[in-house]
């Protein structure tokens, strides 16, 4: 945390903040939290930890400036410090080889995707829940920041602490894991050239 | 149109492709021009219009279905009696 420009408060000030500017944040939080451990217990209590270190840190919080994103990069934080190793991944892949596949000619293949809006109208929520999930963390975290809670790209880079460029491509990329995990649903469900 | 009118148009003059500019969009980053220039763009490019619409599709059902449940009841009221218990 920045520590150029700590803000002071009273203890009253204090619960105010936290009351009135964090907690509004609860269901974000707990879905970001679930989103990134995929077990409700681990969730609990890392939103519970976060909720802590932002109280106590709360003077390096500066009022009027984006509480949501400010919380949920000390979610993050919390996740890779406590939580990342003993959290559930499915599917676990290499992101380094995931990021050199998705660097290379293949990208552009999006626009020719044969996945199609038909075979999703069929879906329910697990398909598509289950699809988000099977993602690499890294993809699905993007995905979630940007899709579900509309942050952009310079918030998602500070969240994220990497550059907007990296925002960028990742994102890109998380789309298209996301559409060959829909894709791979829909051919299960027998919808040809899905 | 030419591509000096493309409000993507990058500052090299370099032509923007379809797939760009549908990231633009996709990511909520584009000005008020870009999203008119794409709306326009779409009602000659079939596959820019498949690809925006299977996007739309696969959003709006991540926000329906992945925004994930109930916080559990308990929750708030013990980080309320921990930040109480500190403070």
């Amino acid at each position: 945390m920045e520590g150029s420009s700590r803000s002071h408060y009273s203890e009253k000030e204090k619960l105010n903040v936290f009351n009135n500017e964090f907690l509004p944040h609860i269901n974000s939080m707990y879905n970001f939290g679930y989103r990134l451990t995929l077990d409700e217990d681990d969730a609990k209590d890392l939103v519970q930890d976060t909720y802590m270190k932002a109280y106590r840190f709360i003077e390096s919080f500066q009022k009027g400036t984006n509480a949501k994103a400010w919380l949920f990069r000390i979610l993050k934080n919390s996740f890779i410090n406590d939580y990342r190793k003993k959290s559930k991944e499915p599917n676990k892949v290499d992101y380094q080889e995931v990021e050199s596949y998705y660097n290379s000619d293949d990208v552009d293949r999006q626009i020719t995707t044969d996945l199609r809006v038909e075979a999703l109208q069929n879906m329910i929520g697990d398909e598509i829940s289950n699809a988000l999930n099977a993602l690499d963390v890294d993809f699905r975290t993007v995905i979630i920041l940007a899709d579900l809670e509309g942050f952009k790209y310079d918030e998602m880079a500070k969240i994220l602490d990497i550059p907007i460029g990296t925002v960028r491509s990742r994102l890109h990329r998380a789309r298209n894991l996301l559409k060959d995990k829909l894709s791979e649903y829909a051919k299960k469900m027998g919808y040809k050239n899905a | 149109m030419s591509h000096l009118d493309n409000p993507f148009s990058k500052p090299s003059g370099e032509k923007v492709t379809c797939l760009e500019m549908l990231q633009v969009i996709l990511d909520g980053e584009a000005t008020e021009e870009q999203h008119l220039y794409f709306k326009k763009h779409m009602d000659a490019c079939m596959p820019c219009y498949k690809s925006f619409e299977l996007d739309m599709q696969i959003r709006q059902l991540i926000k329906s279905k992945c925004c994930g449940g109930q916080v559990p009841d308990d929750l708030v009221e013990r980080i309320k009696s921990q930040v109480n218990s500190i403070s």
